[in-house]
Formats: structure tokens, sequence, C-alpha cells
């Protein structure tokens, strides 16, 4: 034998070590990529926490002309301002030249523009000239492209006149007005008057069905208001009007049939300096003198009817409110302070998204930018575009598992409901309601699996020839392989309908299968034991399952009797005069059937194992001294297992909690907060299936479903590592035995 | 000392409660078999039945309706006191619902005419009628009785004319509009004007074969039959719709038989029609076992190379043995988490970022950064990694340990070990990973329903054009198609019995899976057992 063929040829090496290379690189990159998932996850929600940011971006200088409104185009490329000289000047905010001087319409001899007032969240100002009269003008913008550039024209409507007293009445100067669009294009306008008296006027026009003629027609009513109003407000549906009072009160007048009712006052605690709407005009914004922002919207009050309440507020800015400046996508609103603070705060989530100052200082001129994105601030000298970065203002720790008081809403809630039919919707998006509805339908799928898997489990080991034993365990395991869609298909389509016809049989059922199940058995060992012997140990299972055909057959014969007997003819009537609870055809019952079958084979499986691992010595050794097989089962090989069983129930439960198909299709998918086992619920799996195809990307409501996917990991990995942990602790001490 | 012989003991009232507690628990075990026969039963039975053809019944109604049509059900009346019928009446051209219900007691009498057609049409569904007569634009050829033979000969040269027309739309003009496409892609990046020149010449061949297209169908839509209907109203029905044309009452055991087997073929060869609700399921066939096959080459290597790693490669420790408690949780993770995680790395992430380095001329539209066979594949592969990381792990773990140090005495490298002892001697824990991890694979619906599936796909993902194997293109799953079909379509009761029939066929593919994987272990584990040295 030679030395050297004792030396391994360097090929083989070679080989091994790029084989050692390859696996460990390659393994390690699987598990990496598997574990990158949970941080790619987390890398998403991560946004969802962050606050806004407003950054300044341009300043340019006025040249005296003290501008009393600002209106910026959708893409930022150009403002508008409008000076009490009656100069509207449209400047370029990428070099601050002035573009465009446009023409209002409104005659100069009727006097500089005494008030310039921006229409909340609209590009729209209202002007009252010296002489009181008053016009209403519209700021578009008209886009065109030549050759792939943007070009966007200034596009001023003619000033429509707005007449708050008709030819034969005096005038009478006015304190405050406010005027207002709605989706028509009708004006309506509210003004208190400085005789302490509050005038509602609408133009509406009507068209002669005959000549096709269109006539003006106005209408004015009076009332009786408080003398120290400071803000006035309405709203663009013209049926609500709402005044500020220096004395911290707010007023609101409900207008039906063209006039104001009654008014109903709600106390604010300091006088109020500013007003706004947020988008939709649903919810009232209020600034007073100490700096404090207040939501406010129509509530149910103890009498009946409705108040104004106050939902929330923000305490940021200590300085009185001089300048607010609603978003025009979301409840979110720009608020300047006297001492030129600045601050965003969004309404729902009640977050104070970004703190600041105005470059511009104390001014009450600003406009929010159309595209939500940005905001225009006007100072006597001086015009700054401002950047808004703000891709989540909806959400807050308490909007996405607290009570939040929604618009129109009675009281606080948890609600989801992400999307609505319009722009101006409020998004709900409160993941409680779905959380409830996971372990909802976990709750009723457990309550079937675990006694049947468990006791079956038990049986099929302890008490069942192992011949039996070994068609029955694949038998079940194959249940395992059952795609939960078909399972779903099934529950949704040919239970959920079938059910609801056979629910008395149901419950008739409860009591009559095992009635049947312990007769068959008295019969079975009554049989004498030559023929008892023939049949292999565990058939009685076999047996029984015809016992239970036979039973339930019974049962749904009986449904009718029983339906009238008991349930008094109909079963969900009676079941909504007893509890008030109604019935849904897909409800937690069906999902409880079907979940409930899918993991049955797990628990069964893994249970099962645990018993079969008990010692062969210890059953051995209870029996010898004399108890029955049932005693032994119960006391001694069941307490053995439990941590196997128990082990088992966890990974029954992680698994129900992520099912999605067999919730998709077998409930009504409707978020509701309600363990009733009646009616149908939204689960966060099948919830994220449904939405996030729709979702935008990267919006909060894609982040959100990324949120409810990382909470459903969370409770698998509680649900598996606890598992794992008990059953490595249990089973050490029961190790010794 | 005398031992006397015990008597049998007398059963007491604990032994009593002993064997009620038992008989409960056997019942327990029965109640979960009889819940998998119910299932398996119900499944069976609705889709199997789906291809039977049932005899046409023609009912008189009091108030002399004339309805035509296949009983489909009976249940008792609202009010139980009689029972009604569900009869499935088709033409929805016609009256523009599928189905009936009547009461038994408005039926005056019942019979099963001879001359009694059903037709399955390429759209409105089912026909159900006698022939008049067989017509040729305006010429009648045939009437009567002489019309069923006409019929059937006609339908037979029909099936050729459809075929030329199918060649001439989807292969012929189908590659010309494939070039044309990439012709525009490449003018878009690059507006050469010989492209440009290539895109006309290629574009006057399109309208030429465009228009033999149209004359062809003119001629396979001449032919025509008037047909009564139960009332006796005449419809026009084109030959050219006609599937099948079936005297259901005519039939002898044997054709039946045979409509059968035709119909099950069918129902696995061929496309789908009428919004899903009709036809085969061939590309949802297709494309299930498609994604399975990518699936598995993706799964495969980097399972086993996992696997191998922990326990041959990484040293044991701490570190070890958290990564393979995070291996086994995720084996727990639902699917749908990490369908989010598909369509926000892969899709939004990677295939975004394809799409903007390679195909940045057809943005907006996306061509990788939407859903994909191939996202919702690797999709998969991330899901089922686990399951066969852990069963190749088992499988590794059952190789005594004398076997590896055998071996390496005798002077193996370790890879050597690897690769020719150990590996060989796992391959059953590995094989029944991979297919358990191809049949939940082939179940799993939700997280493709994100990443990249669609109710009706245009074309498979292969096909005749180059590249010839499109994995950026969505496609169809057997999923998929029940949950669509099932609780999506516009006519969900016509629909059931296509969904049960799916719904078997799964079930089917998903059982001989695993009982493959059974078997397969079994076999492998004798073929390689190790003995106990």
């Amino acid at each position: 034998m030679k030395p050297e063929s004792f030396r391994t040829p360097r090929r083989r090496l070679l080989s091994d070590r790029i084989a050692r290379g390859l696996v460990s690189g390659g393994g390690m990159a699987t598990i990496a990529g598997i574990l990158g998932i949970l941080f790619f996850i987390f890398i998403e929600i991560l946004p969802l926490f962050g606050s806004a940011d407003v950054a300044l971006t341009a300043r340019f200088p006025l040249d005296g002309e003290e501008p009393g409104a600002v209106v910026v185009d959708e893409h930022r490329t150009h403002a508008a301002t409008f000076a009490a000289d009656g100069q509207i000047v449209v400047r370029s905010l990428a070099t601050g030249d002035v573009t465009h001087r446009l023409d209002s319409g409104i005659d100069p001899t009727l006097g500089p523009w005494k008030r310039i007032q921006q229409i909340p969240g609209e590009p729209r100002v209202a002007i009252e000239t010296a002489g009181g009269d008053l016009f209403a003008l519209t700021m578009d913008w008209t886009i065109e492209f030549d050759e792939a550039t943007r070009v966007i024209t200034p596009d001023l409507s003619r000033a429509v006149p707005f007449d708050f007293f008709d030819e034969e009445t005096a005038r009478i100067p006015l304190q405050q007005f406010s005027l207002a669009f709605d989706d028509d294009g009708a004006i309506a306008g509210a003004a208190i008057t400085e005789d302490g008296r509050l005038l509602f006027a609408r133009q509406s026009i009507e068209e002669d069905f005959m000549s096709g003629e269109e006539t003006t027609v106005w209408e004015r009513t009076w009332r009786e208001a408080p003398g120290d109003v400071s803000s006035l407000l309405l709203d663009r549906q013209h049926t609500n009007i709402f005044a500020g009072t220096e004395s911290g009160a707010v007023i609101w007048w409900v207008i039906d049939d063209g006039e104001p009712q009654e008014p109903r006052t709600a106390e604010n605690e300091a006088p109020i300096t500013a007003m706004t709407f947020l988008i939709g005009d649903q919810s009232l914004i209020t600034g007073d003198v100490t700096g404090r922002l207040g939501v406010w919207f129509p509530v149910p009050s103890e009498g009946g009817g409705d108040r104004l309440g106050r939902i929330r507020g923000s305490t940021q800015q200590k300085a009185p409110i001089v300048g607010l400046s609603p978003s025009p996508r979301d409840k979110g609103v720009l608020s300047v302070d006297a001492s030129g603070g600045m601050a965003l705060y969004y309404s729902t989530s009640n977050r104070l998204l970004w703190s600041g100052n105005s470059p511009v200082g104390a001014s009450s001129v600003l406009y929010y930018a159309p595209k939500a994105n940005g905001a225009i601030v006007a100072g006597a000298d001086e015009l700054a575009l401002l950047d808004i970065d703000n891709p989540h203002p909806e959400i807050g720790w308490n909007a996405l598992f607290g009570r939040v008081w929604y618009e129109g809403y009675d009281q606080p809630e948890r609600v989801w409901q992400s999307t609505g039919g319009t722009d101006v919707f409020e998004p709900k998006l409160s993941l409680t309601p779905l959380i409830v509805g996971t372990f909802k339908g976990t709750f009723y799928s457990l309550i079937l699996a675990i006694p049947l898997a468990v006791l079956g489990a038990m049986y099929t080991s302890q008490f069942m020839h192992p011949r039996l034993r070994r068609t029955v365990k694949p038998t079940v395991e194959l249940m395992a392989a059952l795609p939960s869609v078909v399972l779903g298909f099934l529950a949704g389509l040919w239970l959920a309908p079938r059910l609801e016809m056979v629910l008395p049989a149901l419950v008739a059922m409860l009591v009559i299968v095992p009635a049947f199940v312990l007769l068959a058995g008295v019969g079975w060992r009554s049989l004498p034991n030559g023929y008892r012997h023939r049949f292999p140990d565990g058939f009685e299972a076999l047996l029984q399952l015809f016992v239970i055909a036979i039973a339930m057959f019974v049962a749904f014969r009986l449904n009718g009797v029983f339906e009238a007997q008991v349930f008094a003819g109909d079963v969900r009537q009676w079941l909504f005069d007893t509890t008030g609870l109604r019935y849904d055809q897909r409800n937690a019952i069906v999902v409880g059937l079907a979940m409930g079958f899918a993991v049955i084979p797990i628990i069964f499986s893994i249970a099962e194992d645990a018993f079969s691992n008990v010692p062969q010595n210890l059953v051995s050794g209870s029996l010898a001294l004399g108890a029955n097989r049932w005693q032994t089962v119960t006391r001694v090989v069941l307490p053995t297992a439990s941590p196997g069983i128990f082990s088992a129930i966890m990974i029954g439960f992680g698994r129900a909690i992520g099912e999605t198909m067999i919730v998709l299709m077998a409930t009504g998918n409707t978020p509701l907060m309600d363990w009733s086992p009646f009616n149908g619920f939204r689960t966060l799996s099948a919830n994220i299936a449904v939405e996030i195809p729709e979702a935008p990307h990267s919006g909060t409501l894609y982040r959100v479903l990324f949120l409810a996917a990382a909470l459903l990991f969370v409770f698998t990995f509680v649900a598996n590592t606890g598992a794992e942990l008990i059953r490595q602790r249990l089973r050490k001490r029961y190790a010794q035995l | 000392m005398v031992l006397k012989a015990n008597k049998p003991k007398r059963r007491s009232a604990q032994d009593r409660l002993s064997d009620a507690a038992t008989s409960l628990c056997s019942a327990a075990l029965a109640m979960n078999l009889l819940m998998v026969i119910a299932l398996l039963a119900v499944l069976g039975y609705n889709g199997l039945s789906y291809f039977w053809q049932r005899p046409l019944v023609e009912m008189h109604l009091a108030g002399s309706e004339v309805v035509l049509g296949e009983i489909h059900e009976r249940k008792p009346t609202v009010d139980a006191e009689a029972h009604r019928v569900r009869i499935k009446t088709g033409n929805r051209d016609v009256t523009g619902s599928d189905f009936r219900w009547i009461d038994e007691r408005d039926i005056e009498s019942k019979s099963r005419p001879e001359s009694a057609m059903v037709f399955e049409r390429m759209e409105y569904g089912n026909f159900y009628g006698t022939i008049d007569s067989l017509h040729r634009e305006d010429e009648t050829l045939v009437h009567g009785d002489q019309a069923w033979p006409a019929l059937q000969r006609m339908l037979k040269q029909k099936r050729g004319e459809k075929k030329s027309i199918h060649r001439l739309e989807k292969r012929e003009m189908g590659k010309l509009n494939h070039r044309i496409e990439r012709l525009r892609i490449g003018i878009l990046r690059s507006d050469d004007p010989g492209l440009r020149e290539q895109k006309r010449v290629l574009e006057a061949e399109f309208e030429e074969l465009s228009q033999q297209l149209f004359s062809l169908r003119d001629t396979y839509a001449a032919e025509y039959l008037v047909m009564k209907t139960g009332d006796g109203i005449d419809h026009r029905v084109p030959v050219g719709d006609i599937v099948r044309a079936i005297p259901a009452n005519r039939q002898s055991v044997l054709d039946k038989a045979g409509l059968y087997v035709s119909r099950v073929v069918e129902f696995v060869v061929d496309d789908p029609r009428e919004s899903n609700t009709e036809g085969g399921i061939f590309p949802a066939l297709f494309g299930t076992v498609m994604m399975v096959f990518i699936m598995s080459f993706a799964v495969a290597p980097l399972g086993v190379l996992a696997a191998l790693y922990l326990r041959e490669y990484a040293k044991q420790g701490l570190l070890v043995r958290i990564v393979r408690v995070a291996v086994n949780n995720l084996a727990g993770v639902p699917s749908i988490v990490y369908g989010v995680f598909g369509l926000g790395f892969f899709v939004y992430f990677i295939g975004d970022g394809i799409d903007r380095m390679f195909f940045s001329e057809v943005l907006p539209t996306p061509t990788w950064g939407t859903g994909g066979i191939l996202w919702g594949s690797l999709t998969l592969a991330l899901l089922t990694v686990p399951v066969v990381i852990v069963a190749t792990e088992e499988g590794l773990a059952a190789v005594p340990r004398i076997v590896r140090e055998g071996s390496l005495a005798l002077g193996a490298t370790k890879f050597e070990t690897t690769w020719r002892v150990v590996l060989p001697a796992s391959a059953p824990g590995i094989l029944t990973g991979m297919i358990l991890a191809m049949s939940r694979a082939a179940g799993e619906v939700a997280p493709l329903m994100i990443v990249g599936m669609v109710k009706l796909a245009p074309s498979l993902p292969i096909d005749g054009n180059y590249p010839f194997v499109h994995l950026e293109r969505k496609f169809m799953h057997l999923g998929f198609h029940i949950y669509d079909v099932g609780f999506q379509s516009p006519n969900v009761e016509a629909a059931k019995p296509l969904v049960f029939a799916t719904a078997l066929l799964l079930i089917v593919v998903v059982t001989f899976m695993n009982l493959g994987a059974i078997a397969v272990r079994n076999r492998l584990r004798r073929k390689y057992a190790t003995s106990a040295v």
C-alpha cells in the first residue's frame, strides 16, 4: 500500500468545499428569506405611525397688495391673490413673477373691497364692496398640453352678485355674512345684520316647463340673533347655519323648508375667533381665543332631537386662532394663531400631526392646496408656498383600536368601513371588529372541533384494535388535506340554505343523538359475549356510525313537529321574540361547522399521537390494579397525554385563526362586533383578502391591511410557540415515567 | 390453598357509567367519519350527476301553459301542503331565466315526448325544444322528421368549419398580433423606420386574414334551425351555435353512457364558455398544474438546502434552535400573510422594478408589476418551504448516525457522504415533504387571489408565441374557479353543478397526490431501509 493512495485527491476535497459553501449559503439565504418576510411586513407598517411634515418650499414678495384671499391650482404652479383694491393678481410659483392680472368684472365704481372672504374648502371668494354689494367669484384653472408640457391658465368666473336685500327693503349693514354654493351651483347666504338679526337668503333658478325661460327666485327669511356674533358659516347643503359668539357660545340654526328654525346653543367656554367646516361640511371647526380648536357636529340629546356636541379638540396652540383652512381631501385642518404659530390637526384620529410657525406670521389668509399636498399662506407683503407630506393622518392608536365618534354617529363606536361611495367619506379603520370576528369564528369552530377530535382520538388510540386504527388514522389525515375552498363552498352554498330549514332538528339532535348512542351502547353490551367477540375492539365506533345516521334521520323527520311544538311554528321568529337576535343564513354556526371540520384532523392527529405515546406499562399497571378501561384512560392516560393534547388544541387554534377561504364563503362578511352565533362576522384574514386588491399601493388602507397581517402572524406565533413551550415543559415533567 | 376461579364480575354502576362514556367517545369518532363520508357523498353525487343527462319532461300546466325541461329538484312547498319541482327550462334568450319552480298541483299532465331535444350552445345556455325545420339563409332545406339526421351530418361539417375558424383566429391571427405588438414596443423604444415598415406590412396581412375570417364566419352562421319551444313559439338557433344536440328521450343506456363519458372528457379538456358557467375547466387545470410545477422547482432546492444546512452543516447551538423554532412557526402562519408579502414584495417591489428597468415604454400598464403566474408560484413556494424543511429535517434525522460515521470512516468526504448516503436514505422524507407541499399548493386559494389569479385568463401561460413561456401572465386556478363561479358569477344556480364537479376534481387530484405521497414513502422506506446496526 503506497502512502500516496492515502491522500484524498484534490478534486474531491474541492467539491466538498464547494458543497459546504453552497449548502451553507443556500441554506442561510433561504432561512434569511423566510425571516425576511416578517421584516418586510413590519417595514411596511412603520410609516403608519409617523407624523406629517410641513416644509417651506418658496417665498415671494408681494408689492403692497395685502391680499384678503389666496387660491392655488392643483399642480401648485400658480397662485392668485385677491386684494382690497380690486386687484386679482396671478403669480407663477416657480419664479414669483406676475403672469396675469385678472378682471373681476365687478364695477370699480362700487368702491374698494371692504371684505374678502374665502368660502371654506373651495376656490371661491365672497367679496363685499364699500357700498355693501356682495359678489361671489370662482377661480378655475384650465390645463392644456403643449408637446408634453403642461400649460395652466387661470380662468376666473364672472362675478355673481348676491343680494341679501330685495329692491324694496332698505339695506342694513352686515356684521357677518357667509355664502355657500351647493352641488347644483345655487347660492345661498346667511348674514347677521348690525341691528342684531339673522338673515337667510337663497337664490334658485326656476325653469318654466313650457317656455324654457329661466327666472331667478329669491327666498329671504329673518330671525332674531344675538349681537356678539364673531363668525358665521352656512354649509354647502344649505341646511345649517352656525354662529360663533364673543361670549363663547356656538349657535346652530337648522334650515327647514327655507327657514331657519329655533336656534340651539352650545357652550365653548371661550370666545370664538374663527370657524370653518371640514370637508363634506358635516363637522364644524371652531378656533377660540385660548388657541383651542373644537370639532362639533349634531348628536342626539336627552330630550329627543339633536344638539350640537363638542366631539373633540386640540389644545396645542396658545394664542387666539386667526385663520383656518380645511384639507380638501381628508378630515384635516390647518390653523394659524395670533402669535404666528401654525398647526396641522386631523379630526377623526384626534392627532396633532404637525406644529410649527407660519413663514408669514399671524396672517389669516391661507389656502390648503387641492391635492392636500401643500398650502399657500399670504402675509401683508409676502407669499409663501408650503409642502405638506401627510401620508397617514387617519391612523392613531385610538383610531385603530378604540372608540371613535364618527360624523353622523350617535356615540363613539368601533367601526370598520374602509371606503364609501363619495369623496368626502370618513374612513373608519378600527381593527377591533375584525379581531372580535376572528376570535368569534375560532371560538365556534373549536367548540365543535375539540370534543370531537380529542374524544375521537382518545377512542382511536385507547379503545380501538390496531388493525382498525390503521385504516381510521389515514382517513382522518386525508381529511386534513381537503382544500378549504371546497369546505367553504359546501358550507356557503349547500349547508347554509339547508341549515336554515332544519334548525329545530339541529337542536333536537343534541338530545336525540346522545340518547340513541347510549341506547345502542347498552344494546351492544347486552349482546352475548360470543357475538361481541367476533368483532374487533372498536367495532362499536362503526356501529355508532349507523346509529348516529339513524338518529339524525329521525331528528330531521321530526323537524316540523319539533318546530311546531317547541318554537311555536317558526324558529326564526321565536328566536327574535325571545332573544332579539336575528338569524342570517350565513352565520357563525355554519362557519363553526365548516371550520371545525377543517381543524378536527389537525387536533386529532396530534392528540392521537400524544395518547399513543403514553407508555404502555402505565396502562397495564392501572388495569392490573383493578381499574376498568375507562377509568384507566381518564385518570392515567389523559393526564399523561395532556401536554400533547394541549399543544394539539393550540395548533388547531392557530390554524382556525388564519383560515380565510371558509370565512370568506360561509359568512356574510359583515364586520359586526357581536358574539351571536346567528349572524355573520368578518375576520382579519378575510378582510385582507377582500380589500387588499383594491387598496392603493402604499396608502393608509394598504398599510393597515399589512398591520392586520402582522397581527395574524403575532396571534399564530403566540399560539404555536406557547404550544411548543408547554409541550416541552410538560414533557420533561412526565419524562421520568 | 385452593384457588377458586373467579366468577365473572357483576357490572357495577361505575362500570355502567364507564360504558356509557365509552359509547359517547366512540360516537365522537363515528361523527368524524360520518362527516367525511357525508362530505364526499354530497360532493360525489352532485359532482358526478352533473354529467348525466336527465330525461326531458313536458308538462301541461293549468292555464294551458306548456313547459319543457329537465327536473332538477323537488321540495315541499312553502306552506308544506304539496311539493314543487325546479325545472331547468333553459332558453335564456327567450325567457330570461334558466330555472322555474312549478307547484305540482298546477301540473295537469306530464309526458316524455320522443322528439324533444336539448341543445348545448355556445351562448345563452341550453335550449329545449323540438325541431321544426332546417334552413340555409332563406332556403328551407329539410322539414320535420328528416331534419334530425340532416342536422347530425351538418353538425359534423360545422365542427370542421369551427376548427378552421379557430385555427385562423387563434393561431395565425394570434401569431401576427403578437408580432405586431412586439414591433409596437420596439417602435416605442427606438422609433426605427424599418420597424414601422414591418409593422405596416404585418398589419396589412392581418387585415387580409380578418376578411378571410369574416367570410368564414358568414358561411358558418348561414345555417340555422327553426325550433319550437315548449309553448310552441318559433325560435331560430344557428347551427354553428350548437355544441351538442341531444335527443334525450330517444337515447339508449349505451348512448347515455357515451354522452356521459364525452361530457367528462369535455370538462377536463375544453375551455370554459358562458362566463365560466359551462364548458370545461382546462385553463384552470392547466394553470394549477403549471403553478404547482414551477413552485416545486423553487421549493425543492431551497427547502432541501436549508434543511441540510440546519442539520448537517450548521453549528448546533442556540441560534440554530431559534431558527428551527422560527421555521416551525412559519409553517403555521396563515397563508394570507404570505399572500400579502407576495403582493408587497414580489409584485409591487420587484415587479415594479423590473418594469421600470426593462418595460418602461409600456408603463403605466404593468407587465411584471402586477399579479402573474411567476409571482403566484414564488409566493406559494415561500408558503410551503417550511413544510419541506421540516419534513426533510425529519428525514435526515431518521438516518442513523452510524451510517454516516461508517461512510466517513471509509474515507468519503462530507459532501460525498451527504450526496450518496444520507440524501438517498432520507429521500422518503424529502419526497413526502414535496408532495405535501404540492398538494397544499393545489388547494390554496387565498394568497393567489391577491397575487395573480383571475376569473378568466385570455390565454394560457404557455403558447406558441415567442418566448413560449409567459410567466408574467395571469392564470386560472381550480380553487379560485370554485370561489369565483360559486360566489361571484351572475348566475349561481346555473353554475352550481359545474362547481360541484370542479370541487370533486380538485379533491380527487389532492387525494391522489396524498395517497401517492404515502405510497412513495412506504416504498422508499422499504427500499432504502437501513438495517439497524
